[in-house]
This record gives C-alpha cells, sequence and structure tokens, in this order.
C-alpha cells in the first residue's frame, strides 16, 4: 500500500479528515487490551479463541477486531471494550468468548458478571466514566490509552495526533517553543524534578555541535511501570514531544533507551519510528520544512544504574553504565562531550500538550511549585491496582483511599513509599500530605519516577529497608567506596538484625555510615540510598528497637523470629496442612489436632496460606504454648464460609 | 635510532639498541620508556561510520567467527555499538562464550578487557550455558509485598537449584529479574517469554509440567 | 586561559580555567589527602578521600576535589570535624575488603584520621584481598599497553581484577603498577595475593 507523504501543514488536516470520514462512528468493533500486563493474565490466548469463534459463527466480516492497549485497571485483564455501546468487560477468560459473541455481539445483551464490579459497593457499570477511581482522575497523558492501537499512526492522527508538530514547526520559532515550556514550569518526571525550560536552553545555550536528545525509558525502579504503558500504549505522544524538542534544542540526532525488561515496548516504538519515517513526519525534511530528524532505538542489558542521565549516556557510547561525576551539566557537555538533552518518557509526552494549549494552561493545573499532572503505580497492597494520573497537589489519603479503594482485605494501613529505592516511607499521620515535589522531600522522602507501594500491618518495616539495601547492593556499579562497602556493611548489619542477632550500637553504625554515603557518594544512587532506611528509622524506631532488644517482629513477617503454632482449639484435622508442609513437619492424624513440630519447621508459611479454618497463627517473642494432650480431638464447628 | 631522555637524572642520548619498550639510562641505570607517554586513544570522540572491510577477506571465517562477524557487519562495524552487538549475540547464540567474546574484540578492534568488563557488568549477558528454558523470577518491591519470596523459595526447593543455576537435565535456568513492569499483578515470572502473574505457590507445578 | 579567584581554607588563590580544586590547593601547598588519584592520568573519584566542602551563593555542598573544576568565588573547605569524620568512615570501610594489614598510602592516612581499621570489618567478616579497587593498577597498565593484561569485571560488591592470561605476554614487567598501589598490595614481585584468572573466575560462577 503506497503511502501519501504528508509534506505540509494543509496536507495533515487533509489526511486527518479522510481518516474520520472514512471512520463510521456505529462500526462493531470489539477492541481487546494486548498490553504486557494483560498479557500475563492470558490476553493473547482470549485474541487467539476470538478470531477461532467469530470464524466459526460466520460474522467475521461484520466486526473488527482492534488491538489496544491498557486503560489502567491492570488486575482486571484482560480487558475488551465492544463499540458502537462502549461496553467494558474485565476479567475475560477464553471460555467466555462464546457467550460474548452470542449475547452481547449478535443481539446486544450485556453479561452482568463479566461487568467491573465496585469493590467498596458491589455495583456493576458498563462505563468507564462511571467507576469512581476514574471519576477522580485528570487524564491528559493517559487519555488515549486504551482507545488507540499503538500500531497504527492514523489512530493517533485521528485523535489530534502530530497537530503540536505542524504548529511548532510552522507557526513558532524555537525561542518561543521554549519560552511557552518554562511558563509551564514543567519539572523533569524522571524523579530529579528539575525544571525542564531551563535544561532547554541551556542544551541550546552551549556553543557546540552536534546537539543530541534522549529519551529516557530505562525505568527501573521496581513498583513502577508508567513509562512502560505510555511507550507501549501511545508511542506517537513521545516521538512527537521528541520531534519538538529537537527542533527548539537545534538536535538533529536523538536516542531512545529502552531496558532490557521491555520487549513489547521496544516493539511499539520501532513500529512508530517506521510507520512516521513512512508518512514524512520524521527523517528528512519534516513535513516539508527544512527541520531534519533521526531517532535510533537502543536496549539496555539489564543494569538500573544506567538509568541516571549521564549513566545513560556513558551506556549509549557503548561503554559500561557508570555514573560521572555530574560537575559540568550532561546539557554542556553530554554524549561524546557534546550538549545533551535527557529527559524523561513522561516530560517528553507533555510536550505537545503544552504546544496546543500553551504554558499557562499547565501551570493552572497542580500546585504553585509542581505544575501538571502526575502519573502514579498504585501497588502494594491496594485494592485497586494500576496507573493512575492525578492533578498535582492531591492529598496521599485521596489517593488511596478513594482512588486505590483502601488497603487490601481492610488491613491496617502502615505506610507509603514513594520513589523508588531513593525514595522514604510516609507513614500514617502525613497522610494529608499534598503529592508534589517540595513537600515529598520535606518528609524525607522523593517523588522519583511515580510509583506508589502500600504497605499494610503484616508488613515488617525493618524487613523492608533491608529489601531496599540489598536491591541497590546488587545495582550499585561498584565504583566509589563509600556506595560499595557502605551498602555491604548495611545489609549485613540489617540482616543480622532481622534474625535476632542486632547488637545494640548497630543503629550508630548505620547512622554514621548513612552520613558519609549521603555527602561523599558520587552519583545519585549512593546519595539516596539510605532514604528508605533512616525514614524507616525516623517513622518506626519502636520495630528497630523490638527487633534488636526483644528480638521480636511484631508484623510477624521476618522468619527467624516468628513461629507457627497451630491452635488446639481451631484446629479442625482436616490434614490439609500435612500434606502441603514441605518438611513433613506437622504430626496429626485424621481425627486428631495437629501439631508443628517445632524442630523441623522451616517457616515456609504454606500452612498459613492453606489454612481454611484459620488455625494456623503466628507469633513473635513469645513463647510456643506447651503441646496439648495426645490424641485431643478437634472441637468440632459448623461449616465456615 | 630514537632520541631518549631520562626522566630521572634527566641525561639525554641517542639509543640505537633493539629492544621495544624501555632502554636503561647509562648514566643511572634506570629503565627509561621509548614509547611515547600516551599511546593514541582508542575511543574515538566522533564516530568511525565508514564500512570497514573485513579483517580477512582471503581465509573464509568459519564457526563462531563467522557468527560474529555476520552480527558486527549488520552494525557496520560501529565501536560504539558494542552492547547492542553483543544483546544480539546472546539471543541468536543463547551465551556467550570465550572465543567469542575473543572474536569480538578482534574483529572491532576493542581492547579485551573492555569486552569482558561489559559483557560481566549488565545482568542481560550470560557467560555460561544455559538450559533449554529460562526461568525469570520479579524481586520489584511489588511482587514481594504480595510474596515474591515465597514463590522463589518454591521454585529453589522444587528445581533443586540456586538462583543462576541450570538444572542437571538442562532443562530450566532459574534467574531473578529487578522488576518486569507487570506490578500490579505480583507476584510474576516469565519462562523463555510468556509471562505468569497472580501466582500462587500452588500454581507452580502446573505451570512447570508445560515445558519439555 | 582565564584566570579565577577562589578561597581555600581562608586563603585567596588565582587559578586557571581548566584546573581542579586538588591543583589548585596544591599551588597553596595545601596537601588533600588521595587514594586513587595519580597526576599523570586523567581523575577517577573513587575513592572519595579528596572530600571538601565548597560554598557557593550561599549553598554549601561536599564534592570531590580531584575532579571539581575551579569557579568564581568558590570558598573551599578542607579540613573541618565533619570532613574529618567522612574520611574517617571512608577509610573504615575500604578496610572491609582491604584488611587491616594494609600498608603503604592507606595506612598514613588511617594513623593521620585515627582510622580504627578493624571497627566495620568485625560486622562484616570477608576474605581481605588487601585491594581498595582504586584502579590505579589498570588505568596505569592500560594507558601503558592500550590491550592491558588486568583489567575489572563484574559490578557492586562482586567488583574485582582479574588477570587475562593471553595478555600476560606482553607484561613487560615495567613495575608501573607496583608504583601507584597504595595499600601495598602489588609488591615488588608482584601481586600478593595474586589477581585471580579470568577463566577461574567464569568457572567459579557456574
Amino acid at each position: 500500500m503506497t503511502v501519501n507523504k504528508i509534506n505540509s501543514a494543509k496536507d495533515l488536516v487533509d489526511f486527518r479528515r479522510i481518516i474520520i470520514e472514512k471512520k463510521d462512528p456505529l462500526e462493531p468493533i470489539i477492541a481487546v487490551n494486548v498490553s504486557t500486563c494483560s498479557v500475563a493474565l492470558g490476553a493473547l490466548k482470549v485474541l487467539e479463541t476470538l478470531k477461532k469463534e467469530l470464524e466459526k459463527s460466520g460474522i467475521k466480516e461484520k466486526i473488527r477486531i482492534k488491538e489496544v492497549g491498557c486503560a489502567g485497571l491492570c488486575e482486571q485483564g484482560p480487558m475488551v471494550i465492544i463499540y458502537p455501546d462502549e461496553v467494558y468487560y474485565f476479567r475475560i477468560k477464553p471460555e467466555d468468548v462464546p457467550e460474548i459473541i452470542s449475547k452481547t455481539i449478535k443481539r446486544k445483551q450485556i453479561i452482568e458478571r463479566l461487568l467491573y464490579q465496585d469493590p467498596a459497593t458491589g455495583k456493576r457499570v458498563s462505563h468507564l466514566d462511571e467507576i469512581p477511581s476514574y471519576k477522580h482522575q485528570l487524564k491528559l497523558l493517559t487519555k488515549n490509552n486504551g482507545k488507540i492501537d499503538p500500531k497504527k499512526i492514523e489512530d493517533y492522527i485521528s485523535v489530534n495526533g502530530y497537530t503540536a508538530l505542524s504548529k511548532a514547526l510552522f507557526e513558532m520559532q524555537p525561542e518561543q517553543i521554549i519560552e511557552q515550556i518554562k511558563t509551564s514550569n514543567l519539572r523533569g518526571r524522571g524523579g530529579g524534578g528539575f525544571p525542564t525550560g531551563i535544561k532547554w536552553e541551556t542544551t541550546r545555550n552551549a556553543k557546540d555541535d552536534p546537539k543530541y536528545v534522549i529519551v529516557n525509558c530505562d525505568e527501573g525502579d521496581p513498583g513502577a511501570f508508567m513509562d512502560r504503558s505510555l511507550l507501549e500504549d501511545n508511542p506517537h505522544s513521545i516521538l512527537e514531544g521528541l520531534i519538538i524538542g529537537a527542533y527548539a534544542i537545534g538536535a538533529y540526532e536523538g536516542y531512545i533507551y529502552v531496558r532490557e525488561e521491555y520487549p513489547i515496548a521496544a516493539e511499539n516504538v520501532f513500529i512508530a519510528i517506521t510507520q512516521a519515517k513512512d508518512y514524512g513526519l520524521l527523517g528528512k525534511k519534516i513535513m516539508g520544512s527544512n527541520f531534519n530528524f533521526d531517532v535510533k532505538v537502543q536496549r539496555g542489558a539489564g543494569a538500573f544504574v544506567s538509568g541516571e542521565s549521564s549513566a545513560l549516556m556513558t551506556a549509549i557510547e557503548g561503554k559500561i553504565g557508570e555514573p560521572r561525576p555530574k560537575y559540568v551539566h550532561t546539557a554542556v557537555k553530554g554524549l561524546w562531550g557534546k550538549p545533551t538533552c535527557l529527559n524523561n518518557v513522561k516530560t517528553w509526552a507533555t510536550i505537545p500538550l503544552i504546544i496546543i494549549k500553551g504554558g499557562d494552561w499547565l501551570k493552572s493545573i497542580g500546585t504553585e511549585g509542581s505544575s501538571g499532572t502526575a502519573i502514579f503505580s498504585l501497588v502494594g497492597k491496594i485494592k485497586n491496582t494500576g496507573l493512575v494520573e492525578v492533578p498535582m497537589g492531591i492529598t496521599l489519603r485521596n489517593l488511596i483511599y478513594k482512588i486505590g479503594g483502601g488497603v487490601k482485605d481492610d488491613k491496617k494501613f502502615k505506610a507509603v513509599q514513594t520513589g523508588g529505592p531513593s525514595g522514604g516511607f510516609i507513614p500514617e499521620k502525613y497522610l494529608d500530605l499534598q503529592v508534589d515535589f517540595d513537600e515529598l522531600d520535606r518528609v524525607g522522602s522523593m517523588m522519583g519516577s511515580g510509583g506508589l507501594v502500600v504497605i499494610d500491618e503484616d508488613n515488617c518495616m525493618v524487613d523492608s529497608a533491608r529489601y531496599f539495601v540489598d536491591f541497590l547492593l546488587e545495582e550499585s556499579c561498584g565504583k566509589c567506596i563509600p556506595c560499595r562497602e557502605g551498602l555491604r556493611v548495611l545489609s549485613k548489619t540489617l540482616g543480622n538484625i532481622c534474625e535476632g542477632k542486632g547488637e545494640h550500637d548497630d543503629i550508630g553504625t548505620v547512622e554514621d555510615i548513612a552520613l558519609t554515603m549521603e555527602n561523599a557518594s558520587l552519583c545519585a544512587l549512593g546519595t539516596t540510598a539510605t532514604n528508605p532506611v533512616l525514614t524507616s528509622l525516623k517513622y518506626f524506631r519502636e520495630e528497630w528497637d523490638q527487633h534488636i532488644k526483644d528480638k521480636r517482629c511484631i508484623a510477624k513477617a521476618c522468619k527467624s523470629l516468628t513461629d507457627y503454632y497451630i491452635d488446639p482449639k481451631e484446629c479442625q484435622a482436616c490434614l490439609i496442612c500435612l500434606r502441603e508442609c514441605p518438611t513433613k513437619a506437622i504430626e496429626g492424624e485424621k481425627d486428631q489436632v495437629h501439631w508443628i513440630n517445632q524442630e523441623k519447621c522451616e517457616k515456609c508459611g504454606i500452612c498459613y496460606e492453606v489454612c481454611k479454618f484459620d488455625a494456623v497463627k503466628k507469633l513473635s517473642g513469645e513463647p510456643i504454648p506447651s503441646k496439648p494432650a495426645n490424641g485431643m480431638k478437634p472441637i468440632r464447628k459448623g461449616v465456615k464460609q | 635510532m630514537v632520541k631518549l631522555s631520562c626522566h630521572h637524572c634527566g641525561h639525554s642520548w641517542d639509543y640505537q639498541g633493539k629492544t621495544k619498550y624501555y632502554a636503561t639510562c647509562p648514566n643511572c641505570r634506570y629503565k627509561v620508556r621509548i614509547q611515547p607517554e600516551k599511546p593514541p586513544k582508542p575511543e574515538l570522540t566522533k564516530r568511525d561510520l565508514e564500512p570497514r572491510k573485513t579483517l580477512t577477506k582471503d581465509k573464509k571465517l568459519i564457526g563462531i567467527a563467522a557468527i560474529v562477524n555476520r552480527v558486527i557487519e549488520r552494525y557496520q562495524h560501529d565501536k560504539s555499538m558494542l552492547i547492542q552487538i553483543l544483546l544480539q549475540l546472546q539471543n541468536d547464540f543463547g551465551w556467550l562464550p570465550r572465543e567469542m567474546l575473543t572474536e569480538v574484540s578482534k574483529q572491532l578492534e576493542i581492547p579485551l578487557n573492555r569486552v569482558y568488563q561489559i559483557a560481566t557488568f549488565y545482568k542481560a549477558f550470560s557467560l555460561a550455558p544455559r538450559g533449554r528454558h529460562l526461568i525469570r523470577v520479579c524481586m520489584g518491591t511489588s511482587c514481594k509485598v504480595r510474596g515474591g519470596d515465597r514463590i522463589l523459595d518454591q521454585m529453589r526447593k522444587k528445581l533443586g537449584i540456586e538462583k543462576g543455576e541450570n538444572t542437571p537435565d538442562s532443562r530450566f535456568t532459574l534467574e531473578t529479574v529487578n522488576c518486569l513492569g507487570c506490578c500490579a499483578l505480583g507476584p510474576v515470572i516469565t519462562i523463555d517469554d510468556e509471562y505468569y502473574g497472580n501466582l500462587k505457590t500452588a500454581d507452580l507445578e502446573k505451570i512447570l509440567s508445560k515445558y519439555s | 586561559m582565564k584566570t579565577l579567584t577562589l578561597k581555600i581554607d581562608g586563603k585567596e588563590i588565582e587559578a586557571e580555567e581548566d584546573m581542579t580544586i586538588l591543583e589548585a590547593a596544591e599551588k597553596l601547598g595545601i596537601q588533600i589527602p588521595t587514594l586513587c588519584h595519580h597526576k599523570k592520568l586523567e581523575p577517577y573519584g573513587a575513592c572519595r578521600i579528596c572530600s571538601v566542602e565548597i560554598e557557593t551563593r550561599g549553598k554549601s555542598r561536599i564534592v570531590a576535589a580531584c575532579c571539581y573544576p575551579v569557579k568564581n568565588d568558590l570558598n573551599v573547605t578542607t579540613r573541618s570535624p565533619k570532613i574529618d569524620k567522612i574520611r574517617k568512615t571512608i577509610l573504615e570501610l575500604a578496610a572491609v575488603t582491604a584488611g587491616e594489614d594494609a600498608m603503604g598510602e592507606m595506612r598514613k592516612l588511617a594513623s593521620e584520621y585515627n582510622a580504627d581499621l578493624s571497627h566495620l570489618r568485625s560486622k562484616t567478616p570477608i576474605e581481605p584481598t588487601k585491594c581498595i579497587l582504586c584502579g590505579l593498577c589498570v588505568r596505569r597498565c592500560i594507558e601503558a599497553t592500550w590491550d592491558s593484561v588486568i583489567g575489572f569485571i563484574g559490578r557492586g560488591t562482586k567488583r574485582q581484577i582479574t588477570l587475562y592470561p593471553e595478555k600476560a605476554s606482553i607484561c613487560t614487567i615495567c613495575d608501573y603498577c607496583h608504583d601507584v598501589c597504595p595499600t601495598g598490595k602489588i609488591t615488588s614481585t608482584g601481586p600478593d595475593p595474586p589477581f585471580p584468572q579470568i577463566d577461574d573466575i567464569l568457572a567459579g560462577r557456574e
């Protein structure tokens, strides 16, 4: 199929008109979500079954199958949307497909059990806008996720795509573009929060050639997947922002650095680049203007530290991804010593919106210090996990309870961790904090990439701090002494505390090492590595003291400090835990109360997981009650739910 | 014949001997370097994009040298694409044997220590043969908070191997990975390219039995 | 070359634009301790012992003197209780891998800053290697031979120096690595304990 190159602003408008005219708003379409999360829950099988069943029922020509991205409710996948009535079905299994075809597609009947069910009220809703967690969001960047096919540029153009590029190239000068970005007060969404307009201006004013622009999609933060979602579901928005940025700065070459763990995102962005080139929106003489710009995709190879901006540039140069001391900004001396502007995926995706609606519009959203929206990934022990886009300034309480639906299984909230391994824990007393860059810094945490992990009463604070130290220990590059050796000693010390071997001067050692690491480390990984440990110490000191002095873990999460015990009054002698126990540590028979032999018990927790009668209890710091008399019969109760 | 000057005593003389790197100062007997202090730096400040002729145009390359050459040709002998070249080789071949790294160093004209430094720095590269199926258990924050270490423990017990090892029958290799990006469905594992989310320990047996 | 004025420990000095704080301080006669620095090699910034406190436009932070370029109106402090504490902890941290009986420059600095080299080591007992991974020997060897005999491999705590047996034949026993080692690991007869060979390390990983 030959494509007509778009050679002017008018060509784009005409092309868009043709696409919209060809679209029939009453055309029956079934859209299947095939982003990574849905694939993990079996979406590809659903798609395959759908194709087969449509063929079998003979209506293959009457309805079009579309593959779309994710609408944000990750745990409810796989999801399908049926047009033209726009009915959303969730948790689809391949067995449901014939019913969907016969009822909803052929006879327009809604299947109740596949609709979204609000966990709080139990009500079923058929349209996304009625879902409570959606109502409180402000979707700017993720507006089109789930509606367009990321592998078709026509879909993006039909929703006003590339209008911003056309406006920037033909109606604005580079200085005007930078002025708009500065007015909007957009701050880097990669975590540093550096004003984007100033970075662009510094790069533009640096007196060296050639200049480069880079998209940083090395989202190494565990618990964050916003960049993956944006790049997978709407890669053209980032491309558009990148081309506008390159035009404003005066760069002719760009790189998109995608990490190795995101194969679908890399494939989608590669397809997007090829299609944009075919239509003349990328490459030489973009849209018929005098501006040339080319982009290459580079893959990461499994190192969290190469997400740091100077380390990323070193990795693109083909060397090991070790950070460099940033005493001379990378905007002046970056890739191959030339001025380079590196920004996060979300920052680039915001640029087209600013160009179309103006810098003042973005400034009106959010708070004084941080304008615009923030995309958070709500994960951990929360009911509605997924991606949410909210204006800056929303309180943590609203985020977790109104949008997130509250803590999973209605347990007690303990802390929320923001910013990945460089951020800190925020306890309950700060839940009314207005989320933005400066407020989070004030309480000792940071915004980071936007991951928000909720922790409940079953998680131990010392263990959680140890998790982050161990993560950074594995990911540190090992060049400078404070970070490498400091993390080694911290990991051993925290491990000892969790195993009950803590000593009274451990907290002093931790604080000394934290002071050195914070001040003397080479890069931001080392200087922020102690944030989780220090906030955990500051806000949950009692748990640390209990671990060290009383050898007790009140969350009962540390294996060495927890004992498992079967309550003879609750046990129903069903033999399930006996069979599942991997070390055969449980004694008992069909009509005899079970008992755990503490010598053989490995504290794996399987019996706790499988017991249907809540008879297995966890104890910490308390003596285990003595064994009941041999042959004690269970106290039979009625059938429990 | 080359003019030398001793940095220790300051004596200068014309050296006529045959040794390549060092001469002995006739005045104070100190060793003096013959070559200039700084050899030409191998790192280029601008990328050399001219397609290079292959090193062995007469000899036919076979085996590992041919595999390496094919990939290097595709990237036009660009030294800065070393990581991408190694990723491609890892994908095609399964692992990076010693001979392959030596060939890459020879054909791309990069010092051997740099090739090894890169191959051991990044976690995606494996310098030992892998099993037929690669299991990666996600150890991200969300997956851990939702029970990821129990999944890893169960995997270790069922397969009888530790992290980074192969099963004795070369069926599986067990690795951990730091965040696959499916955080909302923790705990998550991938086997080859298939993702499995919302796992419970009871599902593992069924999933493992699908792979021979 | 532009000349700039800055203050180090209260004394004013004029320095050229491309000098680092370490070089400017040397001109004044102030010695800032270093472990991974050599005047003939590019600054590396790995040991962080040369950390000094700088103050400019009301904000103060701690930077490495060997890498930070001089700027106008900079106020540098090279000794203070905070900097001394940081340097002492860095030496104790370095001793975790290197061991208590490090010689050379490190032993000299340890006695100057009253560092107890066995304090943190007792919490993390591992086999001492006498190496602080400052990289001086590797950088010197690369500079001398381009395709060097020794090199870094691994990342984080698994980072170590290894020997490439096929390149050992070009080792000209120039003694440069012995000259620069700050802990005395490399003696006149070679490294002690010796650097592991690359094949042994890879096999040990299997």
